[in-house]
Parts: structure tokens; C-alpha cells; sequence
């Protein structure tokens, strides 16, 4: 199922608030109480998942055929009647806390990440971090997460993706039974924040105990559906993925100076960024990784790709496209999240087509326009030897 | 995310760099009546110069995916002092071999958006390669060529090895990454499961060309190979295809690796690995698991799963859905040529270290304490066979359960008796199994975090307590 609200949609004072309801969604509704739904799920040999990002939520069930009426008995009772009992609030507040810690503040790469994309974003809410800031995290109130339901957990505001060995007619029956009687609400104010075009290079840099520095950098980059998106991701692939790209190629194999380079874009509905994201290599200096990175950004816009190379490109983004949807997990996951993002799950059908239709002069062309100094925020993490008294 | 991701324990052991990830399918039976798992049927082809070939033909898509195995190609053969050379073996196979550069080999697979990755486990080197069925004879050709004639460049090796270091390093900025090879290294001490399979920072630094072209000839050969390929194909012509390409490679007598079971720990024992930036303090700890090719292995996990296998099993219940004290806790056996680990696992924030070790060895005492009841028996019975066809729902998945399945001698009747196996297990049975691989007073702990707020956690559990620094070179 997936919800069409993220980080996006949330304010200051209650960051993080979409990533907490993901968890909040499998803590208790009326039919099935406190543990029930997870429970009543494996009993019936399924399993869930979810996860949220800047622009929606999406949860996952995984399940044997003979258990479809179930699924939707619970996932009806958590989408009608949802509660917020006080004591799982404050345990699960405690959870994702952990999670936190876990994933940001044990984990240089994406704290790191946190602060590039503070800086990239002033006024759009893509400025913070979807797991939110610690803080509100330890501050938001069982009102924010009933007005937040109310809003955002409305069936018009949902879609449902369903993948597998099942007969279109039961769950379109189904459907009907369990989730049509819930009511529709007012649809959700829409985001009109846009971030201000970006007039001059950022730079952040980190201190922190550590053995290895390391470098982002971010330049703003369109939204999924801008007929830019295409180019840009095979541009990625000739820039940065695979051992013959053209960064690895210098960074990592002829001039040895990084461990490894990862980044391009992620489709979202609003502008992002296209990431790079280096591990310099011990003892290298980040400006001389950095100053590599540039000359081979400059290149892209000063002189055509091959027609092999673009060949090359093309033929790696489809492969790797077809390979997200070799499960039925991976075939639900596109539709939905085309469907939510690209504006269309059609458009799926479409992606090899238009990747075939890249030029050696559309590559060119999105490397000048959005790779450009002005549009650019770097961060590094310095690594500090002695440690920092962070006792908790 | 609710969860970590990959949860679930697979079959996968061996499989170091991917393990078999979450996916759905299978082979429907008729869904009227209970369903019944069985592997979908495979041909078994010897070669004469003992080579294995597994063929498993699938043709929804156009795509074929290739694993080996090379049984005697594991870290367990490191020689002391140069650990993490079986590693830079399968990883330098790539980079480079008869007329072709590193560069080449990139540029050829990339340029069919192909994939090709090989690595170390413990008990064996293994690889996989992933293609479209169009590229057929070109991959083929490229595989036998990495894997019959590698060149390892010394720059290449060179390169690996100092990528490998820095790797180390930057892995330690986060416990969880690096807190298995600190468990492994002392539950096992000096028996080969001890070894850090990707080698230490001063390891890697000592290995020659030399060293990785002698563990080469003297441990690549075809009798030890297991050559899995499940995708569009026909197996007759496939057979043609790889006795041209793999046929003339000769066979060798490898010398073998003793492996003895080693003896499980007694006492109390807690290692500290000081990272004094640390929020969280992360630990491990059990004691011997159990082997591949044990009885017990299905009715170990049925147990397993109520305990620390899945969401609402007893230890994720205990410490996350009722306490909030961490994001997940989990239990897990390492199945292995002789017996793996046995590993409890989590992490909290460093002011409720002691309440959550506390509460997880309570959790263990209660699972022997009380056992499990018909209920939760019956769920796990039901979690179980519902999620074991996504196992295998990809031909890369198959490909890697048939060439394991091989690996350690066992056939496809481990497969298609599980469901059976499931069914019969009783009460008396999982309390056999709990009183014989649930360890309680024996235990080695490994904590990462701030030694100043462990310490005296760990005094009052173990007995010997150790530290040592995160940046320390090695595990």
C-alpha cells in the first residue's frame, strides 16, 4: 500500500513524524490490538515491511494465497481505526530513536548526508532528514499523529499494489468489502514550497572520529517526471556506475585516490539532487579527489560521448532495470512507485523505450545545464583522531 | 523502514557477498490443497575431469544466471598471517586474464549490462555471473576465461589489497558491519571459522602475487568446481558448450584443510572494542551453532524462529516491541562444514546497555525455563512454509541453492522433505532442541561502543573481560 505522504509533507517541530507513523501502523487498531498485527500475519505464514521516503510511505505484506482475506481485514482495520495508545507511543518513539542512532549517528556516510542535504535545501522541506531531527523526534505530541492520520491516511490519499499468484476479481471484491466503506477525506493541503535557485557553491564539513575522511557532493537535479530524468540517469551510468565508467575508471583504477564512488539521482516528485558520494582513498587529500571529480564533470560538457560509450550506458540502465523487477516484491514496488512518482504507472512501460532515445547530444546537453558550479554543495567529513566526549 | 532489512535467515552460508534475498514464487501446486515445496527438476552432468554441472532450464525470461562454487577455494585455506587471500584470489579473477586487462573485462560486461562477482566464504570461493541469453556464447567464453586462465596483474593486486585496508577502516566507522568478524574471531580463536574471511588491515598489506598464483594452482580445479546454471538455455547444448569451454582444464589433487569441529566455549568471556565516539553500544553473543549438513537443521529453525528469527519472535518482543531499548534484536546460526556460531544480537542506546543485556540473557533463560507452547509452535510451522518459496524465486537463487545444496552433499531431498520435516516436528522435540543448542551458561560476549560504559556491564557477565581499540589493527 502505498501512502502519498513523506518527509515532504512534514513542517518544523514534527520532522520525522511520517517515519514515525510507519512504525505507528503496526502497533494496535480496534479489531486487531497491541502485537496483533504482526502476530496475526506470521500466523498465517506472512511477513511485512515498510519503509518511507521524502515523498510517500509504502507497506509491504508478503503472503501465501489463502491468506488475501486476512491481508485485508488488517490492513482495513489499521487504515479505518487506528490507535494511539500513550505507553506504545513512548516505546516506539524509543525505537526509532535506536533507529536513528543506528543508521545516523553510527554511520559517518549518512551523517554526513544529512548535512549536505541541510545546506542543498534552504526553504523545501527535502532540507531534512526523513528519519527527522533527534529533537522532534523526543517532542512530538499524540495530536500531531492524530491530525496526521486523519489527513494522510485516507484511502484517497492511498494506492493499492498487489502482485502474485491471486484472481483479479477477488480483490477487486475484496476491496469493495474492506476498503471502500472507509471514508474519504479533504484532500491533503498540496506542498507548494519550491526550493529558490541555488546562487553560489556550499560547502559543510563534519568533524568526527574516524580513520577515513569522505566526500559528497550534491547539484540540484529534476524531478521524476522532467523529460530531463532520462538523460540524467544515463549520464550516471556512463559518469558512475560500473568498473568502466568514467570516475571509477580515473578514481579508483588509474589514479588510486578513492576507495569508491556511488551516487546519481533517485526519482522524487519534487527537484532533487544528483548525488556523488567518494571514498577517498587513506592519506589522499578530498581536494585532490574533488579536483579529479570536476575535470571529469568539465569533460562531459566540453566534448561529445562515443556513440559506443552511450550504447553502453543505455544497455547497463536497462539491464539493471529489468533486474528490480525480477520478484513479484520488485514488480509491485515499480508499479507503485511509478505510479505515485512518475505520475503514472504507464509510464514503467515506457522507461526502456525513452532510455533508448537518449542522444549523445541529450547527455551534453543535462551535463551543462544542471552540473554546473552555482548548483553545487560539497561536504566532507573530517576525521579527528582523538575522540569527542558524546556520553548519552 | 520498520525492520532491517534481510531479516530472515536464509539457506544461504556460504554466499558471502549476497546471500539469497527476499522474493516470492514458486512452482504453484494446486491451491486447493495444502501446498507442497518441491525443487523444480535440475540435471546433474559430471564432466571427465570432475567438474559438476547443475542445469536448471527457466525460460520466462531471457536471462541466464551462472554460479559457481569452488569448494576448496575458502578462507578456511588462508595460510596465518596472509588472512584474506582466498578473498583477493576470487576477487582478482576479474582483473584481468590471458588477452584481456581489467579494463576490458569491465568494458565487455558492462557494455551487455552484464553482471560478474566472485568472492570468499569460509568454506568455499564462489561467484556468479548474470546475463542475457542473446550474450550467451560471449559470457560463457568470458567466464571460462577468468576462471581458467586469471592473469593477476600485480598492480591489480596491488590495487585490491589497498582498497581492501581502507575498506577495513572505513567498515569500522560502523559496529555493525565489523561486529561478526569480532564475534567469530573469539568464538573461534584459532581454528580456521576464527579467521576474518576479507583478511586485517596488516594481512592484506604481506600478500604477493606469488601467494595468490600458488593458492591458484593449487586449489582452482575442476574436480573441486560445482558450476550451477538456471535460465533460458537448452541443457543439451549447454553441456556441449561448457565440456568445449571447461573440458581440457585438468584435474588436480588438492590438498585438503583439516577442519575440526572445534570445542565450544566453557565458562564466561566478554571482549570490549572501544569506539569512543559511540551512541549505541552493539553486541553479540552465543556459543557453537551447528552444521550444514546437522539432522537437526529444520527443527533448529523452527525453534529459532519463535525465539529470534522473526518480528514477534521472543527476543525482538522483549527488547523492542515492549521496551523500545533497540531497533531490532535477533537470534541466528551460522550453519557450516562443522559447526558455525551461534549468535544473539542487538544494540541500545549506552545508558540501557546493562538493562538490555539483562533482558536478553533473561529471554534466553525463559525460552529454557518455559519452552514454547502448541500455539507458537503451530505459527512458526505456518511463518516457515509460507516464506520459503520467495527463497527461490529467481533464477540467481536457484542457481546458488543447488551449487550449496551440492556443496555440502546434499541433495534435492533436503528441499522437498522440509515441509515434511516441519509437519512432524512435536513439543518434545523442541524441547530436545532447545536444551541441546540454546547455550546459557556458556557464552562469549563481543560488545562495540564506549568501553567506559561497558566495562562494568561486562564484569558482571563474563568473568575474563578483554579490550581493545576499534582502530587496533585486525579483529
Amino acid at each position: 500500500m502505498f501512502h502519498r505522504v513523506g518527509s515532504r509533507n512534514e513542517h518544523t517541530g514534527i520532522t520525522g513524524l511520517s517515519h514515525f507513523f510507519e512504525h505507528m501502523m503496526f502497533n494496535g487498531a480496534k479489531k486487531y490490538g497491541p502485537k496483533m498485527f504482526d502476530r496475526a500475519m506470521e500466523d498465517s505464514g506472512g511477513r511485512n515491511n515498510a519503509y518511507t521516503s521524502e515523498d510517500m510511505t509504502v507497506y509491504q505484506d508478503w503472503f501465501p494465497p489463502g491468506a488475501l482475506r486476512l491481508i485485508f481485514d488488517l490492513e482495513a482495520d489499521r487504515t479505518r481505526d487506528l490507535s494511539f495508545d500513550a505507553k506504545m507511543v513512548e516505546s516506539e518513539r524509543g525505537v526509532v530513536a535506536n533507529e536513528r542512532r543506528l543508521s545516523v549517528e553510527n554511520n559517518d556516510r549518512n551523517l554526513l548526508g544529512e548535512q549536505l542535504m541541510a545546506a542543498a535545501f534552504t526553504a523545501h522541506p527535502y532540507h531534512w532528514p526523513v528519519l527527522g531531527w533527534m529533537v522532534d523526534i523526543e517532542h512530538w505530541q499524540r495530536e500531531d499523529l492524530e491530525q496526521y492520520y486523519q489527513t494522510y491516511y485516507a484511502p484517497n490519499n492511498c494506492e493499492l499494489v498487489i502482485v502474485g499468484d491471486i484472481q483479479k476479481d477477488t480483490v477487486i471484491q475484496l476491496a469493495r468489502e474492506y476498503l471502500e466503506p472507509i471514508p474519504a477525506q479533504a484532500p491533503p493541503r498540496p506542498v507548494t514550497t519550491t526550493e529558490p535557485e541555488q546562487t553560489g557553491e556550499r560547502r559543510v564539513r563534519v568533524h568526527k572520529f574516524a580513520q577515513l575522511p569522505s566526500l559528497q557532493v550534491a547539484y540540484h537535479s529534476p524531478a521524476a517526471v522532467d523529460p530531463d530524468y532520462l538523460p540524467l540517469n544515463v549520464l550516471e551510468y556512463i559518469l558512475l556506475k560500473g568498473e568502466s565508467s568514467r570516475l571509477y575508471r580515473r578514481l579508483v583504477d588509474q589514479e588510486q585516490v578513492a576507495n569508491s564512488v556511488d551516487g546519481g539521482q533517485t526519482a522524487h516528485l519534487d527537484p532533487f539532487v544528483f548525488l556523488f558520494d567518494i571514498q577517498p582513498r587513506d592519506g589522499v587529500p578530498v581536494a585532490r579527489v574533488e579536483r579529479v571529480l570536476n575535470e571529469e564533470i568539465a569533460k562531459l560538457q566540453s566534448a561529445p560521448v562515443t556513440g559506443r560509450e552511450l550504447q553502453k550506458a543505455k544497455n547497463t540502465a536497462v539491464a539493471d532495470f529489468y533486474r528490480t523487477m525480477k520478484t513479484i516484491d520488485g514488480k509491485a514496488n515499480a508499479l507503485g512507485t511509478y505510479d505515485m512518482v512518475f505520475g503514472d504507472y504507464h509510464q514503467l512501460f515506457q522507461t526502456v523505450d525513452r532510455i533508448n532515445q537518449v542522444t549523445i547530444a541529450d547527455v551534453q546537453r543535462v551535463a551543462r545545464k544542471y552540473l554546473i558550479p552555482q548548483h553545487r554543495t560539497v561536504a566532507e567529513l573530517v576525521p579527528e583522531k582523538a575522540a569527542a566526549e558524546t556520553k548519552k | 523502514m520498520k525492520r532491517i532489512p534481510n531479516w530472515r535467515g536464509g539457506l544461504a552460508a556460504v554466499w558471502m557477498m549476497t546471500g539469497l534475498a527476499a522474493a516470492t514464487g514458486w512452482v504453484a501446486p494446486s491451491m486447493a490443497q495444502e501446498p507442497t515445496l518441491r525443487l523444480p527438476e535440475y540435471q546433474t552432468v559430471k564432466l571427465e575431469n570432475g567438474l559438476t554441472l547443475l542445469l536448471l532450464e527457466r525460460r520466462q525470461l531471457p536471462l541466464v544466471s551462472l554460479h559457481w562454487v569452488l569448494k576448496s577455494g575458502g578462507a578456511i585455506a588462508d595460510p596465518a598471517g596472509r588472512e584474506g587471500l582466498a578473498s583477493l584470489t576470487a576477487g582478482l579473477l576479474r582483473k584481468g586474464a590471458r588477452s584481456r586487462t581489467a579494463g576490458q573485462v569491465a568494458e565487455t560486461l558492462d557494455f551487455v549490462g552484464a553482471t560478474f562477482e566472485a568472492g570468499a566464504g569460509l568454506d568455499c570461493a564462489s561467484g556468479s555471473c548474470e546475463f542475457v541469453k542473446k550474450d550467451s556464447a560471449a559470457m560463457l567464453d568470458l567466464v571460462a576465461d577468468l576462471l581458467l586462465h586469471p592473469a593477476f596483474p600485480a598492480a591489480e593486486l596491488n590495487k585490491l589489497a589497498k582498497q581492501e585496508i581502507d575498506g577495513i577502516k572505513e567498515e569500522k566507522a560502523v559496529p555493525e558491519q565489523v561486529i561478526g568478524r569480532y564475534y567469530a574471531g573469539a568464538l573461534f580463536g584459532s581454528h580456521p571459522y576464527g579467521r576474518p574471511v576479507g583478511g586485517t588491515e596488516t594481512s592484506l598489506a604481506r600478500i604477493t602475487r606469488k601467494d595468490v598464483a600458488r593458492f591458484y594452482e593449487e586449489r582452482y580445479a575442476p574436480n573441486e568446481m560445482i558450476l550451477a546454471v538456471v535460465g533460458d538455455f537448452s541443457s543439451a547444448e549447454l553441456v556441449r558448450r561448457l565440456r568445449d569451454l571447461f573440458g581440457a582444464w585438468k584435474p588436480k589433487s588438492v590438498p585438503a584443510v583439516r577442519l575440526d569441529p572445534t570445542a565450544a566455549v566453557t565458562g564466561r568471556h566478554a571482549l570490549i572494542i572501544d569506539k569512543p565516539d559511540a551512541t549505541q553500544t552493539f553486541f553479540h553473543f552465543g556459543n557453537l551453532g551447528l552444521a550444514y549438513t546437522n539432522q537437526d537443521r529444520v527443527e533448529v529453525e523452527v525453534v529459532n524462529t519463535l525465539f529470534g528469527g522473526r518480528f514477534t519472535s521472543m527476543i525482538n518482543t522483549e527488547l523492542r516491541i515492549q521496551s523500545g531499548l533497540t531497533y531490532g534484536a535477533s537470534s541466528r546460526f551460522s550453519p557450516l562444514r562443522v559447526p558455525g556460531a551461534f549468535t544473539i544480537s542487538s544494540f541500545t542506546p549506552n545508558a540501557s546497555t546493562e538493562r538490555a543485556m539483562t533482558l536478553a540473557l533473561e529471554t534466553l533463560k525463559r525460552l529454557h525455563d518455559q519452552g514454547i507452547t502448541a500455539d507458537q509452535l503451530k505459527s512458526a510451522k505456518a511463518y516457515l512454509k509460507g516464506l520459503f518459496p520467495p527463497r527461490f524465486e529467481t533464477n540467481d537463487q536457484l542457481a546458488a541453492t543447488l551449487a550449496e545444496l551440492e556443496l555440502y552433499g546434499l541433495d534435492r531431498k533436503f528441499i522437498d522433505g522440509w515441509f515434511g520435516r516441519i509437519d512432524a516436528l512435536t513439543l518434545a522435540d523442541a524441547r530436545r532442541i532447545i536444551d541441546q543448542y540454546y547455550p546459557l551458561e556458556n557464552l562469549e560476549f563481543v560488545f562495540i561502543g564506549q568501553a567506559a560504559v561497558i566495562e562494568p556491564v561486562a564484569k558482571k557477565l563474563a568473568g575474563d573481560v578483554r579490550k581493545q581499540a576499534i582502530e587496533a589493527p585486525g579483529f
